[in-house]
């Protein structure tokens, strides 16, 4: 029954109802569906569960798609990927008989001289080799992620899956029961239609949510499983996990073992049961188990002519008559020129050659024991197939691992040249380093290391590392969970777009860098008035019956005896001494605090006042107020008339002085107004509530339109703090600068009892201070100053330190900066260079240094 | 599905001893923050509150803080469905959690099928577009 | 994916929603030197420690846990 067809190189394939993708192409005639990884060799069906990578195709132009268990859907577009021309007639196929020359591990031997060989080499080999192209899309596909919290996560939705789950929601636990593919998809058939009823039972308990093709990664610390499907990340988060994953068909190494025509049982009798298609018109089977006599009774029982079935003695009666049984043979080799043509058995010592073109073996396990092995401290019950120990392969040629085309001899290679465990064989073999994760390959591997090792060497038999993903899974996929940038934004974010502003990163927050000419915007506030949203500022509340002696304890300075009113400039240290952050405290009546600090520090100086008072046990109260006030500072000679008129308080120079601070309403909004000195102007910080910024703002325009105001940003700022000299920790302090360091011993105070990092500064004053923040000037540099930012400071040959600022300053008509500079014997050398300018050490501040507009 | 609406809310500040704190948290719209700190959303006079807190521990703080915090809310049977797409946290039938939604520290208080989610106003927007652009398929 | 961090407050966590503080030590030395081991040699020993950890993303408080590097176990 026809259902549609698929569109495969250029003709039309019909696909019969339940066929895979596989199944439709395999019913049409094709026999190669990929060609191997290095030597381009031609690779038919193998394992049928999607786990070796014969099958892979590319479907509607992803490439990396197992077609042995996709579901055939009317107009898929199905290619093949390897290959030039094509995968059926490969000219690359040449690099198979190369094989001699490029012994395991080539590449890293080859190609290293000429030096120019490598990009050259590396590019041709990159074309050729991989699944495919990669679809051209402009956009990733939508992929959404989520959490889901349950007690049982049970793997595998089989028979012991499915009774798993059945056992524990009948205990009273939320169930997830997950499958990579359908609910018993991948349970052999003759036992499908046992675990019929299980499936019913367990979809009508509503106890056990079941999603399928949903493929698990990984288990991970928490326990945290990762599933993922086309387009979804599930991170699940159990108390318990229940591995039922099943086991896969052993996969041996024999010489021919890769050809076209080589098929595991599983995908022979599903080939011929379920897809009416014979593997093959004369098929040799080889089973060694129970299993394996399933599935050879269900080829024959499809109509398959198997002329030949290798198994134990014991098994020979219940081989069907028609078919020769020969007892206790082993499977010697495959031989064929591009497909299977004959096998060799050996039976009762004789070798014996039988003709056939199709080879089929089901001769044990290989448990999918994956999930369980990378996580041992996690609660994790492994059942089923999956906890049994599994079959040792036979190891005795051909392709060890088919993803990575590394054969026997390719390995025994290796072992020649010392790689002596199957840790290191994977490494340095590339085997089970392929799409398959070890799951077809990983104990044959293993086999291959202990066949070889002392007996009690259990390093060199150890299974290698199991690591997620179990089961590949796309980017688009993983990158569903992926972080955006978090962003804060003040409550004048739509004023300043409004306004032109261009909006940059700092700090962690959106902020204006201008609003279209930060040379305006600069000139602005030195002769009349600018207006800057300074909302990002941290603010911190520090109150409560110990908050006097919190402040003195994490400060250095002296600040214990500020009075009510007044605001004084802070370094806040570590306990090595370092400045690890600077602020602006202000003392209120009342005994408590605010504290200002570095914009996008809120968090961490936050953290560093809880821990101190943690760990001096004082009782104090701290609230973070940086959302909830918005600031808009109003500075330049002109500030005070512009805000005279807005406000019925005083704000004169007796009122509101340089270094203190008032409660002001300020156009019907009550604001904290800070004096401050940041940009070297007459300025007041006004603190509000944040809700009412925009109409404060809106106020400030209108009233400083008769003195042209001009709202600035963080590019006209840069040049009015350095002009006075001001560092900003981070820019221009290095993680282990001292107040020594950058000039700011009057910050501290060493006649206090103690204080964070006292006597880490009483160890380092013993010692010659090494370097210093030092203030230069510069002529004959370039004519963008900015450039010498990060540049090293030369005397003589020799570099003796950084630039960490630099700007030119219109009010200087020079270049100034500042830059750490190493001192000798605590002097700094002379001759100084950056580039190509000359640096001369200035004194700060570079600008109006007796601070006259400063203390208006 | 599920409704995403945004709201300015009342909250109030209460940091005080861990008795203090305690004879609050019975109070409606009462969120225990830590031992020494309750915030209680939606309104309540402060005066009132600041008099009763002040008779246990005469030393605490008891603020008026609404304008430092954003409320959206998910209103819907697919609520607590999007907001497993946000976050990793167990969300009780009803009551107070806080942690971490879309990688920031907020307040949720949910009740049923209503999932309440204070952020600090600085990353309402923030938040905002994570919810829009996260739970897209499930908001009406 | 992650280490779970039982916080006082807020019980078990993802350890992203903390600040991590170190090896507890005492917050002063008996003299200057002794300080520098304070602060710059922790004892770092493989097997349990006291660590000092912080809950960022929740209730921000510190508090100290007991934790095996070589395990993770905590307790």
């Amino acid at each position: 029954m026809t259902q549609g067809s698929l569109r495969f190189e250029g003709r039309e394939v019909p696909i019969h109802d339940g066929d895979t993708v596989a199944s439709a192409l395999f019913r049409t005639g094709v026999r190669t569906f990929s060609r191997s990884l290095k030597s381009h060799r031609r690779r038919g069906l193998y394992c049928g569960t999607g786990e070796c990578p014969n099958c892979t195709v590319t479907v509607d132009g992803v490439p990396g798609v197992r077609s042995c268990v996709t579901p055939a859907g009317g107009g898929m577009r199905v290619e093949r990927g390897r290959g030039w021309p094509s995968a059926e007639h490969d000219l690359l196929h040449v690099t198979d008989l190369m094989h001699p020359l490029m012994p395991v591990g080539f590449y890293m031997k080859t190609f290293v001289r000429p030096r120019f060989a490598w990009p050259v080499a590396e590019r041709v080999i990159r074309r050729h080799t991989g699944s495919g192209p990669l679809p051209r899309r402009r956009e990733p596909a939508r992929t959404t992620s989520r959490h889901l919290h349950v007690d049982t996560i049970v793997i595998g939705a089989g028979t012991s899956g499915l009774s798993a789950a059945l056992e524990t929601v009948r205990a009273g636990e939320r169930v997830l029961l997950c499958d990579a593919f359908g609910v018993g998809s991948q349970v052999p058939r003759p036992r499908r239609d046992a675990i019929g009823a299980l499936e019913a039972e367990a979809r009508k308990e509503p106890g056990i949510e079941i999603l399928e093709g949903y493929a698990a990664l990984g288990v991970y610390e928490g326990p945290t499983v990762a599933l993922a499907s086309q387009d979804e990340l599930v991170q699940v988060h159990p108390s318990r996990i229940v591995v039922a994953t099943g086991a896969a068909e052993t996969h041996e190494a024999f010489p021919g073992n890769d050809l076209p025509g080589v098929w595991l049982g599983r995908a022979a009798s599903r080939m011929a049961s379920a897809h009416g298609v014979p593997p093959g018109s004369r098929v040799v089977f080889v089973a060694s188990t129970g299993e394996g006599l399933e599935h050879l009774l269900a080829l024959v029982a499809a109509g398959t002519n198997v002329t030949a079935a290798v198994v134990p003695s014991a098994f020979v009666d219940r081989v069907p008559p028609a078919v020769e049984a020969i007892a206790d043979g082993e499977l010697v080799s495959a031989h064929g020129r591009g497909r299977v043509r004959s096998v060799v058995v050996r039976e009762r010592g004789l070798e014996r050659r039988l003709r056939c073109d199709a080879l089929v073996l089901s001769t044990g396990l290989s448990p999918r024991d994956e999930l369980a092995r990378m996580a041992p401290d996690e609660p994790v019950e492994v059942v089923g197939d999956a906890a049994g120990d599994g079959d040792t392969p036979r190891v005795t040629g051909g392709h060890l691992c088919l993803c990575e085309d590394v054969t026997v001899h390719d390995a025994e290679q290796a072992w020649a040249e010392g790689f002596r465990s199957a840790e290191i064989l994977k490494r340095y073999t590339t085997a089970t380093m392929g799409p398959c994760r070890g799951a077809m390959c990983g104990r044959a591997l293993t086999a291959f290391a202990a066949a070889r090792s002392d007996e009690g060497d259990r390093a060199a038999v150890a299974r290698t590392t199991a690591r997620p993903p179990v089961r590949p899974a796309t980017l688009e996929t993983l990158a569903a969970s992926v972080h955006e940038m978090i962003e804060k934004r003040t409550s004048l974010h739509e004023t300043h777009l409004a306004a032109g502003a261009a909006l940059g990163w700092s700090g962690g927050w959106k902020r204006p860098f201008s609003y279209g000419d930060a040379a305006e915007e600069y000139a602005a506030v030195r002769e009349r008035a600018g207006l800057m949203d300074v909302g990002t500022l941290a603010k911190i509340l520090i109150a409560g019956r110990d908050a006097s002696a919190l402040v003195d304890q994490v400060f250095p300075g002296r600040v214990a005896d500020l009075p009510a009113g007044r605001t004084r400039y802070v370094l806040a240290l570590d306990e090595a001494g370092y400045v690890a952050d600077d602020g602006v405290l202000c003392a209120f009546e009342d005994g408590s605090y605010l504290l200002t600090s570095t914009s996008g520090g809120a968090e961490r100086m936050d953290a560093r006042l809880r821990e101190w008072r943690h760990r001096l046990g004082l009782h104090v109260h701290l609230l973070d107020r940086t959302s909830e006030l918005g600031a808009i500072l109003v500075a330049g000679p002109r500030a005070r008339d512009v805000l005279e008129p807005l406000s019925d308080d005083p704000i004169d120079a007796a009122a509101l002085s340089h270094a203190t601070h008032a409660d002001v309403t300020v156009a019907g909004v009550p604001c904290t107004a800070i004096r401050t000195g940041f940009v070297g102007e007459l300025g007041f910080e006004l603190h509000h509530p944040r809700s009412r910024g925009p109409e404060l703002w809106s106020a400030l325009q209108s009233a400083g339109e008769a003195f042209a105001i001009r709202p600035f940003g963080l590019d006209a700022l840069e040049i009015l703090r350095l002009e006075k000299g001001h560092l900003y920790v981070g820019q221009d302090t290095l993680p282990d600068d001292t107040p020594a360091k950058l000039g700011l011993d009057r910050l501290v105070d060493m006649g206090k009892e103690w204080f964070v990092g006292k006597a880490a500064l009483e160890r380092l004053a013993a010692m010659p201070l090494g370097r210093r923040l030092t203030p230069l000037t510069f002529a004959g540099g370039p004519p963008d100053t900015d450039g010498l930012r990060g540049m090293p400071v030369m005397a003589g040959g020799d570099v003796v330190g950084r630039v960490t600022s630099a700007a030119t300053s219109p009010a200087l008509g020079r270049a100034i900066g500042l830059a750490w500079i190493r001192t000798h014997g605590g002097e700094l050398p002379t001759d100084l260079r950056v580039g190509e300018a000359t640096a001369t050490i200035a004194e700060t501040p570079f600008y109006d240094p007796d601070g006259e507009r400063l203390h208006g | 599905m599920a409704e995403l609406s945004t709201s300015a809310p009342s909250v109030t500040a209460i940091l005080a001893s861990a008795e203090a704190c305690e004879r609050v948290s019975a109070l409606p719209g009462a969120c225990p923050v830590s031992p020494v700190e309750v915030a209680i959303v939606g309104d309540a006079s402060i005066t009132a509150l600041r008099q009763a807190v002040e008779r246990i521990d005469p030393d605490a703080l008891v603020s008026d803080v609404s304008d430092g915090w954003v409320l959206h809310t998910l209103d819907g049977p697919g609520a607590r469905d999007a907001f497993a797409r946000l976050s990793e946290l167990e969300l009780p039938f009803s009551g107070f959690v806080q942690g971490a939604v879309a990688r920031i520290r907020v307040r949720v208080l949910v009740q049923g099928d209503r999932v309440d989610m204070l952020v600090p106003s600085m990353l309402a927007a923030h938040l905002l577009e994570r919810i829009q652009d996260e739970c897209r398929e499930l908001l009406t | 994916m992650t280490l779970r961090i039982p916080c006082p407050t807020c019980g078990e966590r993802p350890h992203t929603e903390f600040t991590f503080g170190g090896e507890a030590r005492p917050a002063v030395a008996e003299d200057t030197e002794a300080d520098f081991a304070r602060v710059f040699l922790p004892d770092n020993h493989p097997g349990s420690a006291r660590e000092r950890w912080f809950h960022a993303l929740g209730c921000r408080t510190w508090f100290e846990l007991t934790r095996d590097a070589t395990t993770n176990r905590i307790g």
